[in-house]
């Protein structure tokens, strides 16, 4: 018994240590758990007034956006732009160690240009490409080692704008191309010479489970891409990722069998939270947020693991927000429901969600004509992704309230042309000063502890750190610190370029740094959202800047 | 394309057959599979993310400039190359009409018809189908050979097509070496091997991977195990049939 209560105790508190980052910034999402929370302390909220910038990087790659996450390792920060060009600099001091220039892809190729984070592990940084290339870098000199292509980008309408994620020996990564019409799909290669390790269809083919909740040939172009990046828990073994919207987006009845349930599994596995074994990819057990969607509500976002107090008891829990807003808290070991909430301060597309999950009046567009639904397909949150301190038990969320006013058509599918169905212009809420909030939730609650409002909107992704700080910045230019306990401001910074990218916390030598990308992204959401404000000018851009503490300041 | 709309922007007028309705129609078409969708200009160019584009005074040599080249440092991306040239054409006149220009689709090149490239009969159709077929994932023809704009070229053009299916099973392929890696044997398609090192593809994997080594880490030589045959399972005899019909359709004289 006693022994079993040590193993016990030794594997919770495995769980907890797994969540943090200390002198480095491994993963794109912090740790493998996508917390996005460093336990370094030096810059905190009774000396933030006195942050400064130490350095920046421009990267050269000015025509467009940064929305990278840098990783730090040993002292390296290693940094990816629009273009997959790759820069390994001195974390302390921006001297640059190594670049590589991926070559721009000989034929035209679909999609924005944006890259949104590499992965470095077992000696190598790894990436993708616009033209749909995993590629794999020697992580001391830059040198090309190996490249291997996902999928014909042009005939599939996809590509890869994530990160990719490390797993023991093999890298995984997830693709675009829920839009198109394309069949999504998550694929790891072996990180020693890109060899193909599995490929996870997100829509299952004929014969497997799951396929019946298609209609006739509809799984072929069913979509569900899963464009961003998972999280792993090595205790477990389990993989974890979330995936995009069913196609077409805003017109189902090509897809949707006839007298189907709309209250459970329907088109799956798209909209949903999945757990893979990360050895084989095979489907462990999978959550669907939102059966059936006919909203383009993706739950393609970051998949939050943490352990959490849930009526009495201690939960491996996680947390997962889907692009309606609509958050779910579940056992990660099995997929159980523990808890749902919805974020937005309004919302049309449903009235309601019951404790275990189920859609209530749905308000669902109708061919040929023009539904308002609320929240926008843009997001109730972006792709951007939000953050949790296990020092406060809170999570921060950027929120935007906007609408769309869809009408569905029901052209044909193209193999990979826009497969999207449906005219959805985005507008703003009348009446409302403010049309965006940072939020801190309870997760084990579903209750909002505080809420920040912000005039335009919120699209880049929040830091938290133990020196009970939360860090973000916003289209303006403006970066800076919110009080992790209250939400007041404690520091701002003007950047000169919007904010669209990511920002990160780690040291060298014992000084603690806050680093963040700059550039706005005047293409896909962060083009529509600046539409609705024409007087302002939301600079693009492509810089990395740093903040320390001025020197013999810190405690 | 580019360069008869840029003549044609110039001032020269290109006098092709066609039917302006159907390219209209057409370009409808294109507009709100393309255009108007996603987070971009609304149907008839009514407005979504992107910029209204309707009853905006545009002439037809400036949507022209946009379509082919794009705006630098915007969501507008060059669409040359993303459409068929046919289709290209469409979408400006329709555009164009969208303006109230006169005659939108005038010597805007022929009609387009949505097809492109050659006119294939049923069995080449099929396998042209087949020959990418995306269900087939990495087992599918273009996960190695490019052909009519699809599919990765890891093999080089396709020079001669097998008469046969037996011919194709049993293709000699002599460029494929056996390459080592620390002791590690592979067959390669060796892209280059010097003094800065060796670039291959290993073909010890689908799909390919193509490799960089410093000189002397790869060792090559001839011949190998590799079998065309054992690469062309997703496909039953009657297909891979078809596919050589479509190879043969398309095939340079």
């Amino acid at each position: 018994m006693r022994l079993f209560l040590a193993l016990f105790a030794l594997s919770a508190a495995l769980a907890q240590d797994a969540g943090p980052t200390h002198a480095d910034w491994p993963s794109y999402g912090g740790t493998d758990f996508s917390w996005r929370y460093s336990a370094l302390d030096q810059i905190n909220a009774s000396n933030v007034q006195s942050l400064a910038p130490v350095w920046m990087f421009q990267t050269g790659d000015y025509a467009e956006n940064l929305q990278a996450t840098p990783i730090v390792q040993d002292g390296v920060l290693y940094l990816i732009t629009a273009r997959a060009r790759v820069f390994a600099l001195d974390a302390a001091t921006g001297r640059e160690i190594w670049n590589y220039r991926y070559p721009d892809p000989p034929r035209p190729v679909p999609g924005f240009v944006g890259n949104r984070g590499l992965a470095v592990g077992g000696g190598k940084v790894f990436f993708g490409t616009k033209d749909n290339y995993l590629v794999a870098l020697d992580q001391k000199t830059g040198r090309l080692l190996w490249r291997v292509n996902i999928d014909d980008a042009q005939q599939c309408g996809c590509n890869i704008t994530a990160a990719p994620l490390v797993v023991q020996d093999k890298v995984i990564v997830g693709g675009t191309g829920g839009d198109s019409a394309h069949r999504g799909y998550l694929t790891a290669f072996s990180t020693n010479n890109g060899h193909l390790a599995w490929r996870w269809y997100v829509v299952p083919g004929p014969g497997e489970k799951g396929h019946e909740t298609w209609k006739g040939d509809s799984w072929i172009f069913g979509g569900g891409a899963p464009w961003l990046t998972g999280s792993y828990d090595a205790a477990l073994n389990l993989l974890y990722w979330g995936t995009g919207n069913a196609a077409a987006d805003f017109y189902d009845a090509r897809r949707v069998p006839t007298g189907a349930d709309k209250n459970k599994n329907l088109n799956l596995y798209t909209a949903s939270v999945v757990a893979l074994d990360p050895d084989t990819g095979k489907l462990r057990w999978f959550h669907q947020e939102v059966p059936g969607d006919i909203w383009d509500y993706d739950s393609a976002y970051e998949v939050l693991l943490m352990d959490l107090q849930i009526r009495g008891r201690t939960r491996q829990a996680l947390v997962h927000m889907n692009k309606s807003g609509l958050t779910s808290v579940l056992d990660r070991t099995n997929g159980e429901l523990l808890g749902v909430f919805s974020v937005p301060e309004v919302r049309t597309w449903v009235t309601g969600i019951t404790e275990d999950g189920k859609l209530v009046g749905r308000n669902e567009p109708q061919l040929g004509k023009s539904t308002a639904i609320c929240p926008s397909a843009a997001g109730a949150k972006s792709w951007n992704s939000m953050a949790y301190s296990p020092r406060t038990g809170l999570i921060y969320v950027p929120v935007n309230e906007m609408c769309n006013d869809i009408t569905p058509n029901n052209n044909p599918a193209e193999e990979g042309e826009n497969y999207m169905n449906g005219d959805f212009p985005i507008r703003l809420i009348p009446g409302r000063a403010t049309n965006s909030h940072i939020d801190a939730w309870d997760p084990a609650t579903g209750k909002r502890v505080w809420s920040v409002p912000y005039k335009y909107v919120l699209l880049a992704s929040m830091l938290a750190t133990a020196g009970n700080l939360v860090f973000t910045g916003n289209p303006e230019g403006e970066f800076f610190a919110l009080d992790a306990a209250k939400g007041n401001k404690l520091w701002s910074f003007q950047t000169g370029a919007g904010h669209r990218g990511a920002s990160v916390a780690y040291s060298v030598n014992g000084r603690e740094y806050i680093a963040t990308s700059t550039g706005w992204h005047s293409s896909v959401v962060g083009g529509a959202v600046q539409a609705l404000f024409p007087d302002q000018d939301w600079r693009l851009g492509s810089s990395l800047v740093v903040f320390a503490l001025p020197e013999g300041s810190a405690k | 394309m580019t360069r008869s709309l840029l003549l044609l922007a110039a001032g020269a007028v290109l006098a092709f057959p066609q039917d302006p309705s159907a390219m209209l129609k057409r370009g409808e078409q294109v507009f709100s599979q393309t255009c108007a969708t996603g987070y971009c200009h609304g149907a008839r160019g009514a407005s979504g993310g992107a910029p209204r584009l309707a009853a905006r005074g545009f002439n037809r040599a400036y949507i022209m400039g946009v379509v082919v080249r794009g705006i630098p440092n915007s969501g507008m991306q060059s669409f040359e190359g993303r459409l068929p040239d046919a289709d290209l054409a469409a979408v400006i006149a329709y555009v164009a009409a969208l303006n109230g220009v006169a005659n939108p689709a005038a010597g805007l090149g022929p009609a387009a018809t949505g097809a492109s490239g050659p006119q294939l009969n049923g069995e080449a159709a099929r396998g042209a189908l087949l020959f990418r077929e995306a269900v087939r994932g990495f087992g599918r023809c273009s996960t190695c050979h490019e052909v009519g704009g699809f599919g990765i070229p890891v093999a080089g053009p396709i020079s001669q097509v097998p008469a046969s299916v037996d011919a194709l099973k049993s293709l000699a392929t002599p460029n494929v070496k056996t390459g080592t890696i620390d002791g590690a044997s592979m067959p390669v398609l060796v892209l280059s091997d010097g003094k800065q090192g060796a670039q291959f593809y290993d073909l010890g994997a689908t799909p390919p991977v193509q490799r960089n080594t410093l000189p002397g880490e790869a060792k090559f030589s001839a011949g190998s195990a590799w079998r065309h045959a054992s690469v062309i399972t997703a496909y039953s005899d009657a297909e891979l049939d078809a596919i050589l019909d479509y190879l043969r359709a398309v095939a340079q004289p």
